[in-house]
C-alpha cells in the first residue's frame, strides 16, 4: 500500500508538469499584455518617454517577459530578420506606428542574440538610415541584464559582477549620436561600437552544447519551473507581493467552504440515497427523486441569488432576515469573545455552504441510489438474505459497501466542480477566497497569480483523485494496490 | 405480446424504450417547443409590423427587418431568422423525404449542413471582395411612431404588429428597472430593456451555445477517443496522458481564464472555448467503446476486407460506440448552457447578446424579483429539459433497464 501511494505520488509529477505546461501556454500565448491594461496602452503609444520605457523594460525583465515562451530560437536569428526589424522601426515597408513600437520591442527582447547582427548591419554601410538605426538598436540590445538584481543579500562576487555590468551598461549608453550630428561624429561612435564588439565578441558565440541549453532553458517556461521547484510562485504583477503567502491566506477561506460542503454533502446524501434505493418506487423515493432532479438542474448562481434574496439581511421578507449578506465575519468581530467569533464566522458561512452543497448533494444521492440499486439485485445480496440475516444488516453491511464505489469515484469528479463553483459562490457571497481572487487577477492580467491558483487547484484535484482511489481499496477488498 | 420483436433494429428498440418514459418524452416535446420559440421569436416580439399598409399597397417590414444588419447583427440571430423564413421549405423537404422513405440521418445532416452554409453565405459583408448581395443594411424606421402619426393625422393606416412591439436591444434610461406590468410582461432591466423579450431571444443564445459547444467537443472527443482506442500503443498512451492532464484542471477555471483573455470576445468565442476544454468525457467513452469493439468479429471482418482504416473506424466501429456519446452529449448541452450563463453572470459574457446570465447578474445587484426569477427559471427550465431527455436516453440505451 505504501509503495503504491509512493508510486502514485511520483506519477503525479509528470502529470503536474503537463498541466503546468498547458496552463502556461494558454496564458502566455493568449493575446493581451500582463500587468493590467497600463502596459497595453504604453505599447500602443507611438512615442514612449525614456522613463516609462525604462520602467517597462525592468518590468519585463523582472518577470521574464522578454524571453521566448517555450523554446528559444533566438540563437538562430538571421541578419535578414534583424534588418527587417530595423526597417520596421524606420517605418519602411508600410509599417504602422504599432508595428514600429513592436519592432523596437522585438530588438530589445532579442538582446544579446541580436548584437552581432546589429554590428554587421552597422558596418554594411550601404544605407545610412539603417546604420543610424543599428546604432540605436545596439543601445537597446547590448545592455547586459543584471543577475538577480532584487536579491536582498548578494554574495561579494555577484555584487562585483553586477557592478561591472552596470558600469559597462552606463558606458554603452554614451555611445550614441543625434540624427543631425555631423557625419564624422557618427563615424566615431560607430567606431566605438566596433571596438567594443571586438573586445567582447566571444560573449556572443555559443558552442553547440550551450546552444541546446539556451534552446530549452533560456525561456519563460524553464524560468517559471526553476522557481516552481523551489515552491516559489513568484510575486503578483499588480501588488508585487509574493503570491504564495497571499494564496495560503486565501486558501483558508476556500478550503473551509469546500471541505465543509463536501463533508456535508456526503453526510446527508448517503442516507437519502440508501433509503430511496431500498424503498424503490415508494412515494418517498419518487418525491426525493424528483426533488433531487430539480436540485441537480438548478444553476448555483441562481440558488445563491435566491438565498440572498430570501434569507439574508437584505431580504424582502422581514421575518426571514436571518443571515448576513456576505463577507466572512462581521465588522465588529474583533471585539467579540472567541466563542462568539466562531459563531459569527459560522453564521456567515451558512448561506455559501448551502449554495455549494446542494449541487454535490443532489449528484451524490442520485449516484448512491443507482449504485445501490445495481447491487441490491445481485446474487451475494440474495445469499445474505437467504442466510437469514436481518434486512438492516444485508443492506448496511453487505450491499452498501459495494454500492459506495460509484460515490467514491465521484469524489474525483466532484472536486474540480466544487473548486470551479467556488468562484461563483465567493463572488455572490463576497467571500475573500481563491475563486474571487482568480476573477480579480484575470481582470488585471496578473499571470503569476492566475498560474498559481490554477496549479494549486490542480494539485488539490490530483490529491482528490488519489484519495478516491485509496477509498476504493478501503471499501472493496477485491481491489489490491501494488 | 408484440409479434417478432427481435426484428426491430437497435435504434428502433431504443426509440420504443424511450417512448415509454413519459417524463423524457415530455422533455423532448418541451425541447422542440423551445426551438420553436427560438425560431419564432421575431413573430412574438419585434418593433416592426408584419403588415403595413397606407391606403394602397401592402408591405411587410418585419420580413425585411429579419435580415437588416442594423437590427440583427450577430450570427445566431441570422441563423434563426433564416430558419424562420425557410421553415416551410424545410418542412416540405422533410415531409417529401419521409414519404419517399429516405428520411435518413444522412439526409437530415445534409439539410442542417445546407442551412449552415446558407447562414455563412448571408452573414459576411463581402464575398471575396465583392459586396454581398444578401448583406442588407437599411435605416430603421420606427413604425410605432409612424402609425401614431398617421392616426393622429387621420390618414388611413393598417399595421399588424407582433404581440410585443419592442426589440430586445431597445434601451431607455427613463424606464430603468420597472416592475412587471401590461406594457412590460416581466418588467425592465437596468438599461430599460424589456426582460420578457430578452428572455425570448435568450432562448436562441442558450440553445445555440449548448448545441454548438457540444458539437465541437463531441467531434474532438470522438476523433481523439477513436484514435486512442483503435490504434492503442503509443497513440493511446499520448492521448490518455493528455486526457488525464485535462481532467485535473478545474475546467471552469480554465474556461474563465481563456474567455477573459480573448479580446473583443463574441458569443462564438465562448462556444469554442467551452468546446475545446470539455472533450475529455466523450474521448474516454469512445476510447473505452473502441477498445471493446475493435476485438469483435465484425471489426476483424471489416479489416480483413481490406477497407481503409478511416472507413473501419468511422463507418463500422463508430456507429456502435455512439450510444453513450449521445447520452453524454445531451447532458453536455445542459452543462454548457449553465457554463455560459455563469460566465455572463460573472460579467464575462458577450454583452451584445441577450444572455440570461447577464440579466440574473443585474437581478443580483438590484435585488429585484423579476430580474432574478425570470432568467433563473428560464435557465432551470432549459437545463431540466435536457437533463430529462438525457436520463430518458440513458435508460433507453441501458439493456438492463429494458422491459
Amino acid at each position: 500500500m505504501r509503495a503504491y501511494v509512493l508510486k502514485r505520488l511520483l506519477l503525479m509529477i509528470p502529470t503536474f508538469f503537463g498541466i503546468s505546461l498547458v496552463v502556461f501556454l494558454v496564458l502566455n500565448l493568449a493575446p493581451g499584455h500582463p500587468g493590467g491594461n497600463q502596459q497595453a496602452s504604453d505599447l500602443a503609444a507611438d512615442v514612449r518617454s525614456a522613463d516609462t520605457q525604462e520602467s517597462h523594460r525592468i518590468f519585463r525583465e523582472q518577470f521574464g517577459l522578454d524571453r521566448p515562451v517555450l523554446f528559444n530560437t533566438r540563437i538562430w536569428l538571421t541578419q535578414e530578420e534583424v534588418e527587417q526589424a530595423l526597417r520596421e522601426i524606420a517605418g519602411r515597408d508600410g509599417a504602422s506606428p504599432g508595428d514600429r513600437v513592436r519592432a523596437q520591442q522585438r530588438i530589445e527582447d532579442w538582446g544579446a542574440y541580436a548584437v552581432p547582427h546589429l554590428v554587421a548591419a552597422m558596418q554594411a554601410g550601404q544605407d545610412d538610415e539603417i546604420r543610424d538605426l543599428a546604432v540605436y538598436g545596439l543601445r537597446l540590445a547590448a545592455r547586459r541584464p543584471l543577475i538577480d538584481p532584487f536579491e536582498p543579500r548578494p554574495s561579494p562576487e555577484r555584487r562585483a559582477e553586477n557592478q561591472a555590468r552596470r558600469a559597462e551598461n552606463n558606458r554603452l549608453r554614451g555611445y550614441r549620436y543625434d540624427l543631425d550630428a555631423p557625419e564624422a561624429e557618427k563615424q566615431r561612435v560607430a567606431g566605438e561600437w566596433i571596438a567594443w564588439y571586438a573586445q567582447v565578441a566571444d560573449r556572443f558565440r555559443h558552442d553547440p552544447a550551450e546552444k541546446v541549453r539556451i534552446f530549452f532553458l533560456e525561456t519563460r517556461f524553464a524560468r517559471y519551473w526553476a522557481n516552481l521547484a523551489r515552491f516559489d510562485f513568484g510575486v503578483s504583477l499588480v501588488t508585487r507581493e509574493p503570491v504564495m503567502a497571499t494564496l495560503i491566506d486565501k486558501l483558508r477561506y476556500s478550503l473551509s467552504l469546500s471541505i465543509t460542503s463536501l463533508l456535508l454533502g456526503y453526510l446527508i446524501s448517503l442516507p437519502i440515497g440508501i433509503y430511496s434505493a431500498v424503498d424503490k418506487d415508494s412515494l418517498v423515493d419518487r418525491t426525493t427523486t424528483i426533488g433531487l432532479f430539480m436540485l441537480y438542474s438548478l444553476p448555483s448562481f441562481f440558488v445563491g441569488t435566491l438565498l440572498l434574496f430570501w434569507f439574508s439581511e437584505g431580504s424582502s421578507i422581514e421575518a426571514f432576515r436571518w443571515f448576513p449578506i456576505g463577507g466572512w465575519r462581521s465588522a465588529d468581530a474583533d471585539q467579540l469573545t472567541s466563542i462568539a467569533q466562531v459563531r459569527d464566522v459560522a453564521w456567515h458561512l451558512v448561506l455559501p455552504v448551502l449554495c455549494m452543497t446542494y449541487g454535490s448533494f443532489a449528484a451524490l444521492s442520485r449516484y448512491m441510489r443507482s449504485g445501490l440499486l445495481g447491487v441490491i439485485r445481485s446474487d451475494y445480496v440474495r445469499t445474505a438474505r437467504a442466510k437469514g440475516l436481518p434486512e438492516s444488516r444485508v443492506i448496511l453491511t453487505h450491499a452498501v459497501r459495494n454500492g459506495l464505489l460509484p460515490v467514491i469515484t465521484l469524489l474525483a469528479g466532484l472536486l474540480p466542480a466544487i473548486l470551479g463553483g467556488s468562484v461563483i459562490v465567493e463572488v455572490i457571497f463576497d467571500v475573500p477566497g481563491m475563486g474571487r481572487w482568480l476573477i480579480e487577477s484575470i481582470y488585471q492580467r496578473d499571470y503569476n497569480v492566475i498560474m498559481a491558483i490554477q496549479l494549486l487547484s490542480t494539485l488539490l484535484v490530483l490529491f482528490g483523485i488519489l484519495l478516491s482511489d485509496l477509498g476504493y481499496a478501503l471499501v472493496d477488498p477485491r481491489i489490491r494496490y501494488r | 405480446m408484440t409479434p417478432e420483436p427481435e426484428r426491430l433494429s437497435y435504434w428502433a428498440l431504443v426509440r420504443q424504450q424511450f417512448a415509454k418514459n413519459r417524463p423524457a418524452v415530455l422533455g423532448l416535446w418541451c425541447g422542440v417547443g423551445l426551438f420553436g420559440l427560438a425560431i419564432g421569436a421575431p413573430l412574438l416580439a419585434l418593433d416592426q409590423p408584419f403588415l403595413w399598409s397606407e391606403g394602397q399597397g401592402v408591405s411587410s417590414p418585419l420580413l425585411a427587418a429579419l435580415f437588416n444588419r442594423l437590427l440583427f447583427e450577430n450570427g445566431v440571430d441570422i441563423f434563426f431568422n433564416l430558419l424562420l423564413v425557410l421553415t416551410p421549405a424545410y418542412a416540405a423537404a422533410l415531409w417529401l423525404l419521409r414519404r419517399g422513405g429516405r428520411l435518413t440521418l444522412r439526409a437530415t445532416s445534409l439539410l442542417i449542413g445546407l442551412h449552415l452554409a446558407l447562414t455563412a453565405a448571408v452573414i459576411p459583408q463581402t464575398w471575396f471582395g465583392a459586396p454581398n448581395p444578401f448583406h442588407h443594411e437599411a435605416p430603421i424606421v420606427d413604425y410605432r411612431v409612424l402609425e401614431a402619426q398617421r392616426i393622429r393625422a387621420g390618414e388611413p393606416v393598417t399595421a399588424v404588429f407582433p404581440p410585443r412591439r419592442i426589440h430586445y436591444r431597445e434601451t431607455d434610461p427613463e424606464r430603468s428597472v420597472r416592475p412587471p406590468g401590461p406594457q412590460f410582461l416581466l418588467g425592465t432591466d437596468l438599461e430599460g430593456r424589456d426582460v420578457f423579450v430578452r428572455m425570448l431571444y435568450g432562448t436562441r443564445i442558450s440553445l445555440t451555445i449548448g448545441v454548438v459547444a457540444v458539437a465541437i467537443y463531441v467531434w474532438i472527443g470522438i476523433v481523439l477517443g477513436a484514435l486512442a482506442g483503435y490504434f492503442g500503443g503509443w497513440v493511446d498512451v499520448a492521448i490518455s496522458r493528455l486526457i488525464e492532464v485535462m481532467i485535473c484542471i478545474p475546467s471552469f477555471f480554465l474556461i474563465l481564464t481563456l474567455v477573459a483573455l480573448v479580446q473583443d470576445r463574441s458569443i462564438f468565442h465562448v462556444m469554442v472555448i467551452i468546446g475545446v476544454t470539455s472533450w475529455t468525457g466523450v474521448a474516454r467513452l469512445v476510447r473505452a467503446e473502441f477498445l471493446q469493439q475493435r476485438e469483435l468479429e465484425y471489426a476483424l471482418a471489416a479489416r480483413a476486407l481490406g477497407l481503409p482504416r478511416w472507413r473501419v473506424i468511422f463507418r463500422h466501429l463508430l456507429p456502435n460506440a455512439l450510444g453513450p456519446v449521445l447520452v453524454s452529449a445531451t447532458f453536455g448541452v445542459a452543462s454548457a448552457i449553465i457554463t455560459e450563463s455563469s460566465l455572463a453572470f460573472l460579467g464575462l459574457g458577450d454583452l451584445s447578446v441577450p444572455s440570461w446570465g447577464e440579466t440574473l447578474n443585474a437581478g443580483r445587484l438590484e435585488m429585484k424579483p423579476w430580474l432574478i426569477f425570470a432568467p433563473g427559471l428560464a435557465i432551470f427550465f432549459v437545463v431540466s429539459v435536457f437533463n430529462l431527455v438525457g436520463e430518458g436516453l440513458r435508460d433507453a440505451l441501458d439493456p438492463q433497464m429494458r422491459t
